[in-house]
């Protein structure tokens, strides 16, 4: 299964703002995306609760992972989204 | 890591800062009562209650589980003295820009403590029989038994 490794960027962590953006991106690839922390605990990328459940802090390093048409694509969008300060405004 | 400060969501949420039977006539009136709560407990000042409204008005709070977690700014955190969480639930709901939100948790936080609290909040709201039990809760008892991790959970968080 394609996966990739990010470092969150978000200067707070992933939270309720970006935690609530990083789910909307990833219920619009239409693939299921798991998203693992560092210490293994794996949720489903879509769900805010989920996100917020893994407590995530700014420099962590969180795994992503998808199979299906587009995964390599959608795996690299959701990096993205993961790679920006969602908290800038 | 940056969860040093993570205390139990049941020391944070205060009797003071629980509303079991409320009702809103708007979003903001809604949010406007959770912040209440936290001033109650003198977490806020009334500036961190307008920066509420005005990060909702950026992105929405609401988690699912007819639930929302409204919360200042960024720049809103120099009105926080203490951690503290609040609930406030609305038996007859609450219009949430077309969410349906029985339960409102105000939070304030100083710091990284944010992310422990949010954890711990999103843990006990991802299992459905507990979301159900704490929408239906009418006892600040029940509240608090149900916000109290399950010793045989996975521990996250720290």
């Amino acid at each position: 299964m394609p996966t990739k490794t990010v470092t969150v960027a978000s200067s707070v962590g992933l939270h309720a703002r970006p935690a609530s953006l990083f789910a909307q991106a990833a219920a619009k690839v239409g693939l299921p995306v798991t998203l693992t922390s560092a210490v293994g605990k794996s949720v489903n990328a879509a769900s805010i609760l989920g996100v917020l459940s893994l407590g995530i802090g700014h420099g962590e390093q969180v795994t992503l992972s998808t199979e299906g048409d587009g995964a390599e694509a959608a795996l690299e969008s959701l990096a993205a989204v993961l790679n920006t300060d969602l908290d800038k405004e | 890591m940056p969860n040093d400060e993570s205390k139990p969501l049941h020391d944070l949420l205060a009797e003071a800062s629980i509303n079991l039977d409320a009702s809103a006539t708007s979003r903001d009136d809604a949010i406007r009562q959770a912040g209440a709560g936290l001033m109650a407990v003198g977490a806020v000042d009334a500036a961190y209650v307008d920066a509420m409204i005005e990060r909702e008005n950026t992105v929405s709070t609401f988690m699912g589980e007819a639930v929302a977690i409204p919360h200042g700014t960024l720049a809103a955190k120099d009105w926080v003295t203490a951690d503290a969480l609040s609930m406030v639930r609305f038996p007859d709901g609450v219009d949430w820009d077309g969410n349906d939100v029985r339960l409102a948790f105000g939070i304030a936080a100083k710091g990284n403590g944010h992310i422990a609290l949010l954890s711990q909040l999103a843990t006990v709201l991802m299992d459905p029989d507990k979301a159900e039990a704490l929408r239906n809760a009418t006892t600040i008892d029940t509240v608090y038994q149900l916000l109290t991790p399950d010793p045989d959970s996975d521990e996250t968080g720290e």
